[in-house]
């Protein structure tokens, strides 16, 4: 059984390619949501926005898909998830929007 | 922990103050009854005009639960609480109350009064510690301990106007320890095995050290007739009326019940009347008024019984009882003990008086034979000087029996010097002698000997430096037997002796060049009898006894011989002598050398000797032949031919009366001795009746002719070897041939001369004796041997028996030859074992020389016999073959008593040497398995259910095949002790303390249970259920001991999350009152106890397993605090000392934290909560344990919050005198916040250390801890796929932690990283492996693990940043990350600190 993870790739209302992730990102689906993103880069040239908002646990196997596509993706975060995409690094190289959602800590 | 941090029930209540009444509220029973006192009448006045010092004392006094009492004014009137009135006051409340302190307590006041004046007049306290009182608060004065103090209460203006005493009760204390010793002290019998008169005085020795229990004590011992006798006595004098030396039988107006006794049964007897008069007192004021009489149980009818006068200043408890009762085990084990010693004892010496016996007729005999022997010897050597110019043979013959007579003379001296050696009376006279001389002179004697057999002969002994001291005759017996021995075994070569000085010792070497010895031989050379089969030498005779005979000689000259040899090289013997005489006895030595002239003892080994070696042929004279002329009635008839040497017996058969008449006078002239008959019938039976040398027959008879009477004989095995000359009328080739034919040894036809029938018959005579001359005179000897004997041939049939063969085994001669495999030998189907041992030994006797073996066989009928047989080689004259003749004897007897008396020996000893019952039963069960050589052997001890022992590896009942569970159950049906048999093996029921016992052996089928075996294991069975039951004696006293200490242990595992401690008061005495348990119940909540039973010692102990096992029945049955501890109290109610028990009981739920409880009067718990606050649970408070069996008890509820933790205890942990126990309270409160940072099994320790009062705790601890939540522990197989249910279990664990958010997301992200990791490179190889994670929450951290089985790799610098960036996630989340690989795994240690 692999961790449940949703993917539902939309468009953002200005255009931009949005893919919207919701569950929980180990290294049992990591593979998954790899290729699912990979698909979703490569329908459209331009950067894609990557709304992890509604994902609650991201580990070393999650950060390094995204480690892959730094260059090309806009993160949007819950605050549950910065300090993992901060210590890091990910938010030095990527966009990372927080949401309103409950401050971490 | 700050006071101020309490929240308001966290001390408890002030006592309430104010004038009159509420003085009294600390307490509402005894306050109320203090309030009922008229105090006008007494000094004080009315209380609201008491001082206020005497309002505070009051007040401190009520409010304790220390036991306490105080006087106070010009007449000390009394004041108590209820500690005090419970534990001491007893009937005297209330009517004390209000009384001046010297009515009240009058009895002691002498004991007392003077240590209250010195408080009074001086203010210092007093200390007594475990003072003897004799209290009469039950109605009788009482033996009781008491540790107290007085300390001085003093007014509003510091005058001392009272005093104050704490006081605990010690008695039970004081007299379980005193009981404990004596039982310690009977159990403490250091020598095992003694008789038992000594048995009874070590008892009495133990009894007698407490009068205090046991004022005085009467041992009597049953007899046969049933009448007991007095054994033993401790504290009355000898002859006093109440321990007549003897009780008449069934006597019931006698001064003790033996009646009852004898039955089993315990009686209280009043000592009032005559015979109980002046009895002494033993330390007590007062001689005792009561004696229990206790029967002195064994397994069947008591041994005796033991009367035990019993101290009058203590109730007859169950305690008492029950010391009493341990005291008559005790004393019936060492009698059980010393009489079955003593059995053993009888049988040693029983054994030691048959050798005696054995010894002395050794000794006797010897002389028996010397005498005779003497008697041939003198008259032999006169008739040999007087026959010098003789016939050679006649003096060829007398040589043969002078050497023959010279044999056996050594021999029966050799037996007597073993006799003698034996009994120490060995006559020596060590002199001084220059051994050289004397060695060479002996070894001289031999040369002749040596020089005929062709071997070189070299005697080497030059001078030595001191002469050696030897008893010459006995060196002799040393030299010519180790001689003799050298020339026996050496076939070629050389001899050679030896001697030097080495040391302080004389060495005398004897070295062959003979056969040796073998290695295995050499260890039994010098034993007794003991002869080394199949050795080549020059002749098999010799009786084993030269060797063993030298050994002792030497021993007595204190030296030594040792040897040295190689199988086919030779042999040495090396003889020490020591130099001086100071190894010798004194009286044996003698100054100088007796004069003496050569050797005297040489004849009979040098005449033995040269019989071994070929005779030089020219000195021998011819054999002795039959060739005499016998001498005839000279002149009366003419001389025929001549008759034989031995007046042969001739048979004439002939119905002719003139012809049998003529036959019987020219044979009786000739020399034969005639018997005449008229017929064959007469013949045959005469013939059978005594066998004649021949039988000249008639041919034509009446009845029975010639011919047929020859039939008859020859089909006679005894008699067909009787020669038969036929006589007939008829002649012609024919009527001879016939006549041969039917087997005659000659025919003559008449007419015939006399010299012809005389020439004939002398020559069948002859001819018959040289056949048949040997062979009859052995069957003779043969059949008059009361052993059985019996002849095979090269291939082992049986060719010959004789009568003894035929009445042993049942086999006859008619049946000859018996071929291999005889029909004696035991079934090979139904008995393959004793069938084998019977084939080994056959192949034995057709592969050696000689040898002698004890098999078993069958009896013609089919009963089993045991025979020891023996046999040796021979050869058959007549055709040379090899033969083997042997003799056998029936031991069958012997060999079953053997087999008995070892079985039952072995079994005994196995029985003693058992440490517990089960012991003995296992070691029982090898016993048998041995002896019958069982596959296995098991045994099934129906109890309430079966439980199985066995031989082999351990097996359950339910583990047995369902026919043999049957087997074993149907054997319960069987009676005691009757063997029964199947297929495969034996079987029998006994009796096992613990139920019948049914024994079964497997004996795989391969040997019948014969009716000898049946009987030994029926008395080997009822021998063993005796030692079982008394194993089980032991056990039992042991059991009761250990048992109780047992139980003061909590419960073997613990929930998650609890630490218990348990501390005894003092070191030795680990026996105490209070309790801890928890139990997990069916809903999964946990029910956690902790009491305290009043008093200490085994009564405590008791009483507090009972009601552990209750309490926890009870909380398993009904979850509700209140109600367990209500059942509680009735339960309580029934069980002598329970009352007043203080127990704290709740339920809790280890998810929520939710604890509902009620105390039974036990101090409050304490809740550590992670602010630093620390509550009480003090409410759902009630009486102890009892106190008011149908009150209805209050329940309360608390929470105990995450990371808080609880702490259950019993009041040693907090009281301590002269401090109030809030304030001890307090201190466990604060001690466990100290431990915030710690596991909480670290923390039970700590906690247990820091309240420890300097000397250690003087009551006994018990301490129960909790801390909410327990710790996470989860196990999952090493795979991705886990990784969300483990983070679920982990986030819900978190959540009861209360965890602040971001601290929970940090902690689930590190253990997701350490879990990935050991996923991805642990089991990259070995998927499935377990993976565990632990978290355990603290107070203000969580301290995390996650162990695998697998090898990490080290991120790898420049490469993949792949887990790299797991192991840095894991150390930014944690404020700790250690990761420590090892041999079998990798273990990730994570410790994070709690935001506040």
């Amino acid at each position: 059984m692999t961790t449940p993870l949703t993917l539902t790739p939309g468009r953002r209302p200005d255009g931009t390619a949005l893919l919207t992730v919701s569950g929980e990102i180990d290294m049992s689906n990591s593979d998954a949501f790899a290729e699912a993103l990979a698909k979703a880069l490569d329908a459209t040239a331009e950067p894609l926005v990557l709304d992890l908002s509604a994902v609650e646990y991201l580990d070393s196997a999650g950060l390094t898909v995204l480690f892959n596509h730094a260059d090309r993706i806009e993160l949007i975060a819950a605050p549950l998830l910065i300090p993992v995409l901060t210590v890091s690094g990910l938010s030095e190289i990527t966009r990372v929007q927080g949401t309103d959602g409950p401050a971490a800590g | 922990m700050a006071p101020s941090e309490h929240s308001g029930d966290a001390v408890p209540p002030e006592p309430p103050s104010g004038p009159g009444a509420d003085l009294f509220a600390a307490d509402a029973a005894v306050g109320a009854d203090l309030a009922a006192v008229d105090w006008g009448t007494t000094p004080l006045g009315s209380p609201g005009s008491w001082p206020q010092s005497l309002r505070t004392a009051v007040s401190i006094l009520l409010s304790s639960r220390f036991s306490m009492w105080m006087a106070w004014g010009p007449q000390l009137t009394f004041f108590c609480n209820a500690a005090y009135r419970r534990d001491t006051l007893g009937r005297k409340y209330p009517w004390a109350l209000g009384r001046p302190a010297s009515e009240v307590w009058a009895e002691i006041w002498d004991d007392i009064g003077p240590r209250i004046d010195t408080v009074m007049t001086t203010g210092e306290a007093t200390w007594d510690e475990a003072l003897l009182l004799f209290l009469e608060r039950s109605g009788y004065p009482e033996e009781t301990y008491h540790t107290f103090s007085y300390s001085p209460l003093r007014d509003d203006a510091g005058a001392v106007v009272g005093m104050l005493c704490v006081v605990s009760e010690d008695t039970d204390r004081v007299i379980g320890e005193r009981r404990m010793a004596t039982l310690r002290d009977l159990g403490s019998d250091p020598s095992a095995a003694r008789s038992e008169e000594e048995v009874l005085a070590f008892t009495a020795r133990q009894l007698g050290r407490n009068t205090a229990d046991l004022p005085f004590t009467l041992t009597y011992l049953f007899q046969a007739d049933g009448s007991a006798w007095l054994a033993g006595a401790t504290g009355l004098p000898a002859g006093h009326p109440a321990a007549p030396a003897s009780l008449a039988a069934g006597g019931t107006g006698g001064v003790w019940p033996v009646e009852t006794a004898a039955r089993g049964g315990t009686t209280t007897v009043e000592l009032d009347g005559t015979p109980f008069t002046g009895l002494p007192p033993g330390p007590w004021p007062q001689p005792p008024v009561q004696a229990l009489v206790v029967p002195l149980l064994q397994q069947e009818a008591p041994y005796g019984f033991l009367v035990a006068a019993l101290n009058r200043y203590r109730p007859l408890s169950e305690s008492y009882r029950g010391f009493v009762e341990l005291v008559a085990g005790h004393v019936a084990a060492g009698i059980a003990g010393a009489r079955s010693y003593q059995a053993q004892q009888r049988r040693a010496e029983e054994l030691a008086e048959l050798d005696r016996a054995k010894t002395m007729f050794f000794s006797n005999i010897s002389h028996e034979f010397r005498t005779p022997l003497t008697l041939i010897m003198g008259p032999l050597e006169e008739l040999r000087i007087r026959l010098e110019g003789a016939d050679p043979r006649v003096r060829e013959e007398i040589d043969v029996v002078r050497r023959n007579a010279l044999r056996l003379g050594k021999l029966v001296n050799a037996l007597l010097d073993f006799s003698r050696i034996e009994a120490g009376r060995m006559q020596a006279r060590y002199e001084p002698v220059d051994l050289a001389a004397v060695t060479a002179e002996l070894a001289s004697v031999f040369r002749s000997a040596f020089d005929k057999a062709g071997l070189a002969f070299e005697v080497d002994c030059p001078p030595l430096p001191e002469p050696v001291h030897i008893d010459r005759d006995m060196w002799e017996k040393v030299l010519f037997n180790l001689l003799s021995n050298a020339l026996k075994f050496t076939l070629d070569g050389s001899v050679r002796v030896a001697l030097r000085a080495e040391g302080d010792q004389a060495v005398v070497t004897v070295r062959d060049t003979g056969v040796g010895v073998p290695a295995a031989e050499m260890p039994r050379l010098f034993e007794r009898f003991h002869r080394i089969e199949n050795a080549r030498s020059r002749s098999n005779e010799g009786s084993g006894i030269g060797l063993a005979l030298v050994k002792e000689l030497i021993g007595l000259h204190g030296g030594t011989i040792s040897v040295e040899s190689t199988e086919g090289r030779g042999t040495c013997f090396t003889v020490r002598l020591p130099f001086g005489v100071a190894h010798l006895p004194a009286g044996a030595v003698a100054p100088t050398a007796g004069s003496r002239t050569g050797p005297v003892l040489a004849d009979p080994y040098v005449q033995e000797a040269l019989r071994w070696l070929p005779e030089d042929t020219a000195d021998v004279p011819e054999p002795a032949t039959v060739e005499e002329p016998v001498p005839g009635a000279p002149g009366a008839a003419p001389r025929y031919a001549p008759g034989p040497a031995a007046p042969a017996r001739v048979l004439v058969a002939d119905d002719n009366t003139d012809m049998r008449e003529y036959l019987a006078r020219i044979l009786g002239t000739t020399g034969y001795r005639v018997d005449a008959v008229s017929d064959g019938e007469a013949a045959l039976s005469a013939i059978r009746k005594n066998p004649p040398d021949l039988v000249v027959s008639d041919v034509m008879m009446p009845r029975l002719d010639g011919l047929a009477l020859v039939g008859a004989l020859r089909a006679d095995p005894r008699t067909a070897a009787v020669p038969v000359l036929l006589l007939s009328a008829r002649a012609g080739q024919e009527a001879s041939i016939e006549g041969l034919q039917a087997g005659a040894d000659d025919y003559l036809v008449k007419p015939f001369a006399a010299a012809e029938l005389l020439a004939r018959v002398r020559a069948s005579i002859e001819l018959a004796r040289l056949r048949g001359h040997h062979a009859r005179w052995r069957a003779a000897l043969v059949d008059s041997l009361h052993e059985g004997f019996f002849v095979c041939d090269e291939d082992g049939a049986v060719v010959e028996i004789n009568s003894a063969f035929t009445e042993i085994l049942g086999f006859g001669p008619e049946d000859l030859p018996y071929r291999a495999a005889h029909p004696w030998w035991p079934d090979a189907a139904k008995d393959p074992e004793a069938h084998q041992q019977v084939a080994e030994a056959f192949s034995q006797l057709l592969d050696r020389r000689q040898g002698s073996c004890t098999v078993p066989v069958a009896h013609r009928d089919g009963h089993r016999l045991w025979i020891n047989a023996t046999f040796n080689e021979a050869r058959d004259p007549d055709s040379g073959r090899r033969v083997i003749v042997g003799t056998f004897r029936d031991v069958t007897a012997e060999h079953y008593a053997i087999q008995r008396e070892s079985a039952l020996a072995s079994l005994s000893t196995r029985l003693s040497r058992a440490t517990s019952l089960s012991d003995a039963l296992w070691g029982a069960l090898s016993v048998l398995q041995e002896l019958w050589r069982a596959r296995r052997v098991l045994a099934a001890v129906f109890g309430d259910q079966p439980v199985l022992a066995g031989t082999g590896a351990p097996q359950a009942w339910q583990d047995l095949s369902a026919e043999r569970r049957r087997a074993l159950s149907e054997l319960r049906g069987r009676p005691l002790l009757a063997p029964v048999t199947d297929s495969v093996g034996a079987g029998i029921l006994l009796e096992h303390p613990e139920g019948p016992l049914a024994l079964w052996m497997d004996l795989g089928g391969k040997r019948p249970f014969s009716a000898e075996d049946q009987l030994l294991l029926s008395l080997l069975a009822g021998h063993l259920a005796q030692g079982l039951a008394r194993a089980h004696q032991i056990d039992q006293q042991r059991e009761t001991a250990i048992a109780l200490q047992r139980a003061i242990l909590g419960p073997a595992r613990l929930p998650a999350g609890f630490a218990v401690r348990y501390e005894p008061a003092t070191p030795p005495l680990e026996v105490g009152g209070d309790w801890y348990d928890t139990v997990t119940l069916p809903d999964g909540r946990i029910g956690i106890v902790v009491g305290d039973c009043v008093g200490r010692g085994l009564t405590a102990a008791t009483v507090m397993g009972q009601l552990r096992s209750a309490c926890r029945a009870l909380l398993l049955q009904d979850a509700s605090p209140a109600r367990t501890l209500m059942a509680l109290d009735r339960f309580a109610a029934g069980v002598p000392g329970a009352v007043c028990t203080t127990v704290f009981c709740g339920v809790l739920d280890p998810d929520s934290g939710r604890l509902t409880y009620s105390s039974a009067g036990h101090p409050p718990g304490i809740v550590a909560e992670p602010s630093g606050i620390s509550r009480l649970l003090e409410e759902g408070r009630s009486l102890p344990l009892g106190v008011r069996p149908d009150r209805k008890r209050p329940e309360a509820a608390s929470t105990v919050p995450a990371r808080a933790t609880l702490l259950l205890y019993t009041d040693g942990l907090v009281e301590r005198r002269r401090r109030p126990l809030s304030a001890g309270i307090r201190e466990a409160g604060a001690a466990v916040q100290r431990g915030r940072d710690v596991a909480v099994d670290e923390l039970a320790t700590q906690v247990m250390s820091r309240l420890a009062p300097q000397g250690g705790y003087e009551d006994d601890v018990a301490l129960l801890l909790y801390r909410h939540p327990a710790p996470f522990d989860l196990s999952f197989p090493a795979e991705s796929s886990q990784l969300a249910l483990v983070r679920g279990a982990l986030r819900s664990w978190l959540d009861q932690c209360r965890l602040p958010r971001r601290t929970m997301q940090d902690v689930l992200v590190a253990v997701g990283e350490a879990c990935a990791n050991a996923i991805e490179h642990g089991h990259r190889h070995a998927p499935g492996d377990m993976v565990r994670v632990r978290a355990e929450a603290f107070v203000d951290a969580v301290h995390l693990v996650v162990a695998d089985t697998g090898d990490w790799k080290a991120p790898q610098p420049g490469g993949p940043p792949l887990r790299g960036r797991g192991i840095a996630l894991m150390q930014a989340m944690m404020q700790q990350v250690t990761i420590t690989p090892g041999p079998s795994g990798t273990t990730v240690e994570m410790h994070t600190r709690i935001a506040r």
